[in-house]
């Protein structure tokens, strides 16, 4: 039985509902709207970001060498916690996160005012991370986990990321909003490109009402080979233990630096740095003592662009150069084919009556020498005689600094400008440094300041002057080239890196490219450490360096190969501090390093000889 | 009968009016939704809500339509096992997985499937069915009973609720006698007081979820919720008119399901004090035009179905707005014909096409 009058009842009932709420729209909606309004003026709300997954690093043959991907993370949002639910909060957080120590769980809660990462969840449960989401404060966003694929391999040229300090923030005003920047290497360099949008979490108050997620940042391909990238480092390490084995010296070896570039385009195919570290330990927060211990050792520093090393017999090139194009010979020649007697020293007078005598690394002289039997040889006598030259024709007058002028115009003394962060740029020393330095570092020079010794120092690589691997590299590129241009790892890289023309002559580099394949070759100062490679060492080349430390320390081993002179393709570069003679240990090592590089079969680094 | 046969649209013709107004509560819903994709209208996007309600409003009318070919006495004589399919889906969700803790759709792909929207109307013609028939009520109340606390357990307090009071309201218009009715609602109220106390206690039992607790502890508590302070900001700035005609421009602030639950906050920001009048004016029109069955019909079923539904859709009109200004706490309602939503959508069409078919049946086609 349907009863009509009830509805009627029914009905009534409805309507007067929604007269009261009608009448109650036109409240809000006419009568108290300027209240409204104005409350909504007063509304603010602020935004916490979350750190954007940062762009993937791939090598040459697009493996990728960084990466960064999303996992979920517990978040705190500290908003909502007040000293009446905090104890379940710090219950709940110390119960799901055992291994966060003390002090960061203490951080945790200093804040008050934000969203604070609590850990990571990745391996949680699904119900595990239901019951964190039942309390309020608890949010789960995802974060971003940079990954490092090849570990200690790349740590110098990719460098590593960290949270922002206040110096991050100058220099990249977005790194406030990420907890992520670029502290070193490529990270560091192209941190703009790599860093993405953040995303946006808007709060009101002490709730969350709406998130952007974020946006990756941009990939970038660098020219690194990693294949390359293993086989140096493992002859660094050859020659390291070599160095060791056959060094009295009390120090270790332990630092040193090899360089592969590309001469055709100045792209770097392999840079290492020795000793390294494995940036992924900065992923969750280096410990202090690890971090101490890598400190102490330099493991932070890149010695491939950082390294400041006297050149030695490497810098002969500068003066090869400059003999060749300016006709300046040593006293009494016109030409390369002339030659000089080296008996083994040198002996000259100054124009204060003093008599000086310079002893070659060969007591016994390297009998009449030419410049291509000098740079085979790696005669000093040759180069002294060629710097006396310079001294007497131009002491005192605005040419006087001929031979600096070359090695600035290679490079020396100034930066490469390659894409990595932190590139220092030695010194070419000349009389105006000495002046300088007789105010401002009178321990460093004698009181006389810029002296004919000093230059007869300089032209054979030592004294004063130091310069970074990379500008040994890329001055022996821009000769073999006639191209100048700045290294680069990223193959996106600016204008800034595009090959500019430098006036060598093909005559001129045809001489340089026999004559570093001399020096690998019978008589040779690298003939020993090359000797294994038999026939094959016909086509490579390259020059050796010992340079001389002051006080106990022993010599800094230098070599810089070619992996072909028929057709060059790379240039390495190798430095072992305190590795010893160049011929016996940086050799080796890149002779292995060129075996790679010439798909020839590898041999062990084996002790060359002791020259120079 | 030949006489009524005005279309092509049904065996027998449709109402014009229930269609007119059918489509037109479509096309507000489709206007409102316009405005809040920032005008960008239609686009061949699952994700965009208007392509989506678009295509569940072809559903939608298409469902309309095939309703009209059911015969009342054939909706009567299905209307037990309709109920009890329905109960099977309502019981059969407690097998799926859980979505922000709680079961309450069937996963099909791009759209999901609310069984509960459809029991609410099923519910309707089952008690309709069972009262006209003048059967013994206390097992009526039982299944109905359980069926409510079924959807409580899903959970979903709002449809509970919703049920609660359409079944007592057409229980209201049948012989019963009142003080049963009162009894039941006294009954009712103190059993979801208790409800709430033992839920708040005992952390295991889940006949009130901690979210619901807590809900309903800050509406309690006096304080607003902060969606729904945020909605009613919302609807304060539309004013009299609306901001969709107005020059000047109100910072647009944030509503959580603005698309879905709180719909009503957008229309009521853009078309304002009179829009929600004309609004509420054709659900009231709507509202009159149904009672003419009370009077001409000569069936129980039809005049109980119909007090059903218009009870079912005012009272969803009500629990949404009262929601949507922050008088009762969120209960996760959509409004009909203007929410995005499939289940709803179609589950409202599903009351249009019936009532359709009984007011033809009444021979009334305008």
């Amino acid at each position: 039985m349907f009863l009509n009058k009830r509805y009627n009842l029914f009905a009534l009932f409805l309507i007067g509902f929604f007269i009261y709420i009608v009448s109650f729209l036109f409240d809000l909606q006419v009568l108290s709207r300027d209240t409204a309004l104005s409350a909504i003026d007063n509304q603010t709300t602020d935004t916490f970001y979350i750190t954007a997954p940062r762009g993937d690093i791939f090598d040459d043959q697009n493996e990728r060498l960084a990466t960064s991907s999303m996992e979920p993370h517990l978040f705190l949002n500290l908003r909502k916690i007040d000293d009446n639910n905090i104890e379940i909060y710090e219950q709940f957080i110390q119960y799901n996160f055992p291994d966060l120590d003390q002090d960061d769980f203490n951080k945790l809660f200093i804040n008050r005012n934000n969203l604070e990462i609590v850990g990571n969840i990745s391996t949680f449960s699904a119900l595990e991370r239901q019951k964190l989401l039942e309390l309020d404060a608890f949010e789960i966003f995802d974060f971003p986990i940079r990954k490092y694929n090849y570990d200690n391999l790349t740590s110098h040229v990719i460098g590593y990321v960290g949270k922002p300090t206040s110096d991050d923030f100058d220099e990249f005003p977005h790194s406030k909003n990420t907890l992520q920047v670029g502290k070193n290497g490529l990270e560091k360099y192209y941190e703009n490109t790599l860093t993405g949008i953040p995303g946006e979490i808007i709060f009101k108050g002490s709730e969350i009402l709406e998130f952007t997620p974020p946006q990756k940042g941009n990939d970038i391909s660098i020219s690194l080979n990693i294949e390359t990238q293993k086989i140096v480092k493992e002859s660094l390490l050859q020659g390291i233990e070599l160095a060791n084995e056959n060094e009295d010296t009390k120090d270790e070896v332990i630092r040193s630096a090899s360089i592969v570039i590309d001469v055709n385009t100045g792209a770097i195919v392999s840079m290492v740095s020795l000793p390294d570290f494995n940036p992924n330990q900065f992923i969750n927060g280096i410990s202090n003592q690890d971090f101490e211990q890598l400190n102490r050792v330099q493991a932070f520093n890149n010695f491939a662009i950082q390294g400041l090393y006297p050149p030695g017999s490497v810098f002969k090139v500068v003066s090869y150069w400059l003999a060749e194009n300016e006709g300046l010979f040593p006293e009494g020649l016109n030409s390369r084919r002339g030659r000089v007697d080296c008996k083994g020293s040198l002996s000259f007078g100054f124009d204060d009556g003093s008599q000086q005598v310079y002893q070659d690394w060969k007591e016994d002289g390297h009998g009449r020498v030419n410049l291509s039997s000098a740079m085979q040889q790696s005669c000093n006598v040759y180069f002294w005689d060629i710097a006396l030259n310079i001294w007497r024709t131009y002491e005192g007058t605005q040419n006087e600094s001929i031979l600096q002028n070359y090695a600035k115009d290679l490079g020396f003394g100034e930066l490469t400008n390659i894409d990595l962060p932190f590139e220092r740029n030695g010194i070419i020393p000349d009389r105006e440094v000495f002046e300088e330095w007789t105010v401002s570092r009178p321990d460093l020079v004698r009181p006389e300041g810029w002296l004919g010794g000093d230059l007869m120092n300089l032209i054979i690589g030592q004294g004063a002057i130091t310069v970074t691997p990379i500008q040994v590299a890329n001055a022996y590129k821009t000769l073999l080239t006639s191209t100048s241009s700045s290294p680069y790892l990223n193959l996106e890289a600016s204008d800034n890196f595009k090959l500019k023309k430098y006036n060598v002559s093909d005559e001129f580099i045809d001489f340089l490219k026999n004559d570093l394949n001399l020096v690998t070759n019978k008589n040779g100062t690298a003939y020993a450490a090359f000797e294994v490679m038999g026939r094959k060492a016909n086509d490579v080349g390259g020059k050796t360096g010992t340079a001389q430390n002051p006080g106990e320390k022993n010599n800094t081993s230098w070599f810089v190969g070619i992996d072909s002179v028929s057709n060059p393709q790379h240039v390495v570069v190798t430095v072992v501090e305190e590795g010893g003679s160049g011929s016996a240990i940086a050799a080796p090592i890149s002779r292995r390093i060129i075996q790679h590089l010439i798909s020839s079969e590898l041999t062990p680094v084996r002790y060359g000889e002791i020259t120079e | 009968m030949n006489a009524r046969k005005i279309t092509l649209l049904g065996p027998q013709g449709t109402n014009i009016f229930i269609l007119l107004i059918f489509l037109f509560f479509i096309f507000i819903s489709w206007f409102t939704l316009y405005t809040l994709t920032d005008f960008q209208g239609l686009e061949f996007d699952v994700d965009n809500i208007l392509t989506r309600q678009v295509v569940f409003s072809v559903a939608s009318i298409i469902v309309f339509f095939l309703l009209t070919y059911l015969s009342i006495d054939n909706l009567q004589n299905y209307a037990n096992i309709l109920f009890f399919i329905v109960v099977g889906l309502l019981g059969s969700l407690y097998f799926t997985q859980p979505r922000l803790g709680v079961r309450r759709w069937f996963d099909l792909g791009p759209i999901d499937i609310q069984p509960s929207e459809f029991a609410k109307v099923i519910i309707v013609v089952f008690v309709a069915n069972y009262l006209s028939r003048n059967l013994n009520k206390g097992i009526l109340i039982a299944l109905i009973f359980g069926t409510v606390l079924l959807i409580n357990f899903q959970p979903d307090l709002g449809t509970a609720l919703i049920i609660s009071f359409v079944f007592l309201s057409m229980l209201l218009l049948s012989n019963i006698k009142l003080r049963y009715v009162s009894l039941l609602l006294l009954t009712g109220v103190s059993l979801f007081f208790i409800f709430l106390e033992i839920g708040s206690r005992v952390d295991n039992i889940n006949i009130v979820t901690q979210y619901q607790i807590s809900r309903l502890n800050e509406f309690f508590s006096a304080e607003l919720d902060f969606s729904q302070s945020q909605s009613r900001l919302l609807i304060s700035s539309g004013g009299l008119f609306g901001q969709y005609f107005a020059a000047e421009n109100i910072e647009k602030i944030f509503v959580p399901v603005e698309t879905t639950d709180f719909i009503f906050a957008a229309y009521a920001y853009n078309f304002g004090f009179f829009g929600i009048l004309f609004l509420l004016a054709l659900w009231g029109l709507l509202f009159s035009r149904l009672r003419r069955i009370l009077t001409v019909s000569n069936s129980d079923f039809d005049k109980f179905v119909i007090a059903g539904f218009i009870a079912l859709l005012s009272f969803q009109i009500i629990i949404n707005i009262s929601t949507v200004v922050g008088l009762i706490p969120v209960t996760g309602l959509p409004f009909p014909l203007l929410s995005l939503g499939g289940s709803s959508m179609v589950s409202i069409a599903v009351i249009f096409g019936i009532t359709n078919r009984i007011f033809i049946e009444n021979n009334i086609t305008i």
